[in-house]
């Protein structure tokens, strides 16, 4: 009994809760009988079966190994692949002129006469590079390479003797001029010794005098003898280059290791990165070589930054399960759910909650009775959430429940996947009520035109969704219903597996590419406190405050539209 | 009908206009209505709808003012709770039984949805359609379906009935069975408004009526008064028989007949200032005459004839 005297079946709050449960009732039985609300409500299920469908063809399938480096391929098509040839320091690029493999000759430096030494004549059997007149006493007429190695084509005639240009009559400066990079001419035994003289520039080999020109340069060496080198597989070079975490005694542990999260870790097991300049394998600037600094914070790791060519190349079958599981989840709970399913089913479903009834004539059925037309538009949209909600929310577990059941690890169900497709279920019930009131004000502001807006108003939605994925820190993309139902996912997400920081900075570090960092990142409206908790509070506040103020736009228009 | 009572009636309408653009759907009109059945007559266009959707709240007034009980239903809802209100709209939920749909519209009053299936059983019952409750409505007859409409806006027991052309489009029976749930409405004591455009239907129902034309209120009163009024002014009857020229000559010597002519052959017209005199005398003469009458129609006593004679009047 209330104050009054009345039972509880008598007080006006059971009496609104009766009103209110004939129109939610009326409007899900009327929804129930539109051929419309069958097909979006059908054509959802259809999107999630065979987003299922992919799901399952990819976690049936062994995965196919990634070479994440790109080590295990043989550009220059000599047989070895590049990881090989970095290894023995060959080049494995066809387009550096370079004829280099594993075991070929290879040129070694010895010396060289600068522009300004002193002493500016010898006599050897060498490997020449340089300017110099040579006076030979041997010349090997087969050193020779590509046209863009300069190498000196002597033209020897058939009594051994080269047939050059005689430069003999020509002073040094005509000879400099007339005599390109690559080319020798012939000046003669001036000195009378019986030997010819030529000028030569450009690479040769052959043993002589040589004398190297004031203000020019000469070096010289010799070419290794070359040896036979067994190819390495391809295969050896791919995964070659994984994870690699230590405890804090040294010793290698799974990742991330437990007593020491935060530090240097890795290893370059392939030599890529060791093999560099020291100035270029710290990019980290933690000054060790070639390591990998893990960041944690509250015992969950929250940044990784990797030396280049440091564990690279990680075996993905060890993380792609996990990663792509996770990616699978927020792609669908994003893109499937909130911005597919939260913009189809309010425009089939919502948009004539009202204005149907205008227009059909059993407006007049419904106002004839003691309901004020504010309670009206708020009833209706109630009847409208109580199906698409439950709607979304069932299909968000019962995918989740596949899901969970097809996922990675050992448990039978991953348990800890259903908080996230609940939340999921949720975030897309609060854009559901969202665009619902939204869509509904439209159709009643303008019942001609309103479908137009709303498909205009979808576009965006749409572009803005696909922004803030992408770029959840964009602050354009956050005059949208979409963004904040996204950062509900994003802080669902943190909040349900903490560790998806920890994945995600494991797929951009370590090249992984499974997605995960494409489609998660860190909810960004913590209002300074980084906590997950306070970004989907926020993000919760401002569905709310958009679907009251829709809704409070609507009544305002209802309540002085004119009913004829 | 009271105008000015001490008590606030359950319509109370005071010098209200209503126009859409250029269209005047009611002009300056004053009304006070309590109790009883009353008949809101007037041609189509007249202004019935617009006078009723004033009185629910869907539109509202451009000058005067509209009470129901006293209280506004523009601004506010409560007086539905006492009006039950039946619209011209022909559209229902097609798929939902007679039964299922009063009950939904009835639990809008509050009710639990027990009590709101026995009382939706019961004005089904009352309306004669207790046989059918269970039918989809998309399967029901015209006057069925105007008859689910006068059950939902029974259903709550209400002390004002505004019903909107309740007969429009039914055959005899459904108006017969119509007619007489308004009678038995009127004898509970309800306040009944109902709107029609044809005189012999509101004829049937009651005596208390109300007369729109363009917009304004051209009579007020009893049916009966102004039939009086009528009657006084020339009316015709016209009878169709074989030998007309044989009957007009039994009529002529009569007091109340001051001419006859004959506008096609086998047609006879009477001319007469007494039109319920001149009724009186021809049982007697077509006795008398021996002839086979085919038909006796009276053009001058239908609504047309009632507002051109009004219109005169006022003018």
């Amino acid at each position: 009994m209330d104050r009054q005297g009345r039972g509880l079946s008598e007080t006006v709050w059971t009496r609104l809760d009766r009103k209110a449960g004939a129109i939610v009732e009326l409007t899900v039985r009327q929804l129930r009988h539109r051929l419309s609300t069958w097909v979006v409500l059908g054509v959802g299920v259809l999107l999630m079966g065979l987003l299922l469908t992919f799901y399952i063809d990819a976690v049936r399938e062994t995965f196919e190994p990634i070479d994440n480096d790109g080590d295990s391929v043989d550009a220059d098509g000599d047989g070895y692949p590049r990881g090989q040839e970095d290894k023995y320091g060959t080049s494995d690029d066809p387009w550096d002129g370079s004829s280099e493999y594993p075991g070929s000759s290879v040129y070694v430096f010895e010396d060289d006469i600068d522009w300004n030494d002193d002493g500016r004549t010898i006599y050897a059997n060498k490997s020449w590079d340089g300017t110099a007149f040579f006076e030979p006493v041997w010349i090997d007429d087969n050193y020779s390479g590509d046209w863009w190695d300069s190498h000196i084509d002597w033209r020897m005639g058939d009594n051994g003797e080269p047939l050059l240009t005689d430069c003999s009559n020509w002073d040094l400066q005509m000879i400099y001029n007339r005599i390109e990079w690559g080319g020798a001419c012939f000046l003669g035994d001036a000195d009378g010794d019986g030997l010819d003289a030529y000028y030569v520039a450009g690479k040769w080999r052959g043993e002589g005098w040589i004398s190297v020109p004031e203000e020019q340069y000469l070096q010289w060496g010799y070419w290794t003898e070359e040896v036979y080198i067994e190819p390495h597989p391809k295969e050896m070079y791919i995964n070659e280059d994984g994870i690699d975490c230590f405890d804090s005694n040294g010793e290698k542990v799974d990742c991330p290791a437990a007593d020491r999260l935060s530090g240097s870790h890795g290893f370059d097991d392939d030599g890529d990165c060791l093999s560099e300049p020291i100035y270029e394998v710290d990019e980290n600037e933690n000054g060790i070589l070639c390591d990998v600094v893990w960041r944690s914070s509250n015992g969950v790791v929250t940044g990784i930054t990797s030396d280049q060519n440091v564990d690279e190349d990680p075996d993905e079958q060890e993380y792609i399960g996990e990663l792509g599981h996770r990616m699978f989840v927020i792609a669908v709970g994003k893109m499937a759910f909130v911005i597919l399913l939260g913009l189809f089913i309010p425009l089939f479903l919502a948009l004539g909650l009202v204005r149907d009834e205008t227009e059909n004539g059993t407006l007049h059925l419904l106002l004839s009775k003691p309901i004020n037309r504010s309670e009206f538009i708020v009833y209706r949209l109630l009847g409208y959430l109580a199906v698409s909600g439950s709607y979304v929310i069932a299909l968000s577990l019962v995918v989740g429940l596949i899901a969970s059941v097809l996922g990675p690890g050992e448990q039978l169900v991953r348990l800890s996947d259903l908080p996230v497709w609940l939340g999921i279920g949720i975030a897309t019930t609060l854009v559901l009520a969202a665009y619902g009131s939204l869509f509904n004000t439209l159709g009643l502001i303008s019942p001609k035109y309103g479908v137009y807006i709303c498909i205009i108003f979808g576009i965006w939605e749409f572009t803005m969704g696909s922004f803030s994925i992408i770029n959840p820190n964009w602050s354009v993309a956050s005059v949208s219903i979409s963004h904040w139902a996204l950062q509900m996912i994003d802080a669902i997400v943190l909040m349900a597996w903490p560790d998806t920081i920890q994945w995600a900075a494991m797929d951009s570090a370590f090249s992984i590419d499974s997605g995960l960092s494409f489609f998660w990142q860190p909810p960004v409206h913590t209002l300074g406190t980084q906590s997950a908790g306070i970004s989907l509070l926020v993000s919760t506040v401002v569905l709310l405050v958009v679907t009251a103020s829709c809704v409070f736009v609507g009544k305002s228009i209802f309540n002085r539209r004119e009913i004829m | 009908m009271t105008v000015g009572s001490q008590q606030t009636p359950a319509v109370l309408i005071d010098q209200a206009s209503k126009w859409y653009d250029q269209v005047i759907g009611i002009n300056d009109v004053s009304l006070a209505i309590d109790g009883g059945v009353t008949g809101i007559l007037g041609p189509n266009g007249a202004g019935k709808s617009t006078l009723f959707k004033l009185m629910m709240g869907r539109i509202k007034p451009n000058q005067g003012s509209v009470r129901l009980f006293g209280v506004d239903p523009w601004t506010s809802t409560s007086p539905y709770r006492r009006v039950g209100y039946v619209s011209e709209s022909e559209k229902l939920y097609e798929w939902m039984t007679a039964l299922d749909f009063v009950t939904t519209l009835a639990r809008l009053h509050g009710m639990t949805r027990e009590e709101a299936t026995d009382r939706s059983a019961h004005v089904l019952d009352f309306v004669g359609l207790s046989d059918v409750m269970h039918k989809e409505l998309g399967k029901y007859s015209k006057g069925m379906r105007q008859r689910v409409k006068i059950a939902h806006a029974l259903v709550h027991d209400p002390d004002l009935i505004i019903l909107d052309e309740p007969l429009h489009g039914c055959d005899p029976i459904a108006r017969t069975s119509i007619m007489s749930v308004i009678r038995e409405l009127g004898k509970q004591g309800k306040t009944v408004l109902v709107s029609s455009h044809i005189l012999e239907e509101i004829e049937r129902i009651t005596e208390q009526i109300v007369i729109l034309h363009n917009g304004r209120l051209l009579a007020i009163g009893n049916l009966h008064a102004i039939r009086d009024l009528l009657d006084k002014h020339p009316h015709r009857i016209l009878i169709n028989c074989e030998d007309p020229r044989g009957m007009a000559g039994l009529f002529v010597s009569q007091e109340p007949v001051f001419g006859v002519r004959f506008p096609r052959e086998g047609q006879l017209e009477i001319q007469t200032n007494n039109l319920s005199a001149a009724h009186s005398l021809l049982p007697s003469i077509v006795v008398s005459s021996k002839q086979n009458i085919t038909s006796i129609e009276n053009p001058d006593d239908n609504l047309e004839s009632l507002l051109d004679y009004l219109i005169k009047e006022a003018n």
